[in-house]
């Protein structure tokens, strides 16, 4: 039983007060490459200084607030780069922050929860995280360089290859639906040992984990798909 | 797994009218999450919206937004509604919702009224077992771990393929787990399987 209300942002909202409602967009802001300490900026303000159409940024704003408005109709293959710029940090946060702290957090609690389910845990992250990080190697070099010649009109380069949006949309595995099973598995079946603060974090690590993939799963679908796919059908 | 919720959104730029409201709500015994919009449009482009079983709002945000009354409409045609009245309204606005809260209404009425549009059966107040594999279920759930397929399975058990079909999918919904690996682990947890 708890009450759900966050933010509904808009373009004339200054920046300072939406973290304090949601300090997770912080995150975002690191995902724009951009500095979170904006002083009296309006979001109007800081896009226009960083030449970010004001559409995507509210709308991955409000993402993060939960609501989804994300539609590629509303916005231009020139926002394809800064698409796909958010896309590419977000994996790099990922990689070498986000999964190794989790990583971490299991390899801790295997050793003062020294149980077969701790180890078989183990295991399986170590496999999923491998499953990730090909993914995510392959949208960073194939996928995107992919979508950027498309953009540039680099026709000699699209006939060529025989890939597409498409392939991609096919490629997109459910990195999300395991990262519930760990908590499903570490919240509702395992016993606790002496582990209990140290899984607390990583419960949280992993939901954390869980509401950013789903942030990025919805851009991927929702706006870059659509966009490439546009461009493609004008030129193919 | 099983959400024994009743999802309710206040749509209301009021304040005092969404906080007394969610106030009520939140006391009686019964299991509610609530969310509060200021616009119909809030609700619509909300990313859960899916989950919600009741809009509360008032028969002057209907009037005033009917275009956005009709996209929720019709994106949530399962959704139950109930007015929150504070003035006069003629008969046929009213009998848009299905139920209404008059503002001098008594908090236990309030309930009442919620429970008469949507009732979530749950038996989580009854030391809820739903949730623990039947025996069949865990015969299934070896032979899945042993690696056998649907048919194999089905073989063995002298049950049909869809039986097995239909047994993987409560192991899924029970558990929260889909995984061959993942339900390895959650079977030595429960002592299925063991491992020498």
């Amino acid at each position: 039983m708890y009450i759900t209300k966050k933010m509904y942002i808009k373009p004339d909202m200054k920046l300072s007060d939406f973290f304090f409602d949601n300090p997770y967009l912080l995150l975002m802001m690191e995902h724009f490459n951009l500095n979170f300490v904006t002083h009296e900026k309006t979001i109007e303000d800081l896009c226009n200084e960083h030449s970010i159409n004001t559409n995507i940024f509210v709308d991955i704003a409000n993402l993060y607030n939960g609501f989804n408005e994300i539609s590629a109709e509303k916005y231009q293959k020139n926002d394809i780069p800064t698409l796909i710029n958010f896309l590419k940090n977000s994996h790099d946060y990922y990689k070498e922050e986000k999964y190794p702290e989790i990583r971490d957090l299991i390899c801790k609690i295997s050793t003062i929860n020294e149980t077969a389910e701790i180890k078989l845990i183990k295991t399986f992250f170590e496999e999923y995280f491998n499953e990730v990080v090909e993914h995510l190697d392959y949208e960073d070099k194939v996928a995107f360089p992919y979508f950027i010649d498309i953009l540039n009109k680099k026709e000699s380069i699209i006939k060529q290859a025989d890939y597409s949006a498409k392939v991609y949309c096919d490629h997109h595995t459910d990195i999300e639906s395991k990262l519930m099973e760990l908590n499903n598995l570490l919240l509702r079946h395992i016993p606790l040992g002496k582990d209990s603060s140290l899984r607390r974090k990583l419960i949280l690590s992993l939901f954390e984990m869980e509401y950013e993939l789903k942030i990025h799963y919805l851009l991927e679908e929702n706006a870059l798909i659509p966009l490439v796919s546009n461009i493609e059908k004008n030129i193919k | 797994m099983k959400d024994c919720n009743i999802h309710i959104a206040i749509v209301d730029p009021s304040h005092i009218i969404s906080e007394g409201l969610s106030n009520i709500l939140l006391k009686s015994d019964h299991h509610f999450q609530i969310y509060k919009f200021d616009t119909l449009e809030e609700v619509l482009s909300f990313r859960e919206n899916d989950k919600i079983n009741i809009v509360i709002t008032s028969p002057s945000t209907l009037l005033s937004n009917e275009k956005d009354y009709k996209s929720v409409k019709k994106t949530l045609p399962k959704v139950k509604w109930v007015g929150i009245v504070y003035s006069f309204f003629d008969k046929k606005t009213i009998e848009q919702f299905d139920n209404v809260i008059e503002i001098s209404e008594s908090p236990p009425n309030i309930n009442k009224i919620i429970y008469s549009v949507y009732e979530k059966k749950c038996d989580c107040k009854k030391g809820n077992k739903s949730n623990e594999l039947s025996e069949r279920e865990k015969d299934v759930l070896i032979e899945l771990i042993n690696g056998l397929s649907n048919k194999e399975i089905a073989n063995k058990l002298f049950i049909s393929t869809h039986t097995v079909a239909s047994h993987r999918k409560n192991i899924v919904s029970k558990t929260g787990i889909k995984s061959l690996s993942g339900l390895t682990i959650y079977a030595i947890t429960q002592k299925i399987i063991s491992i020498e």
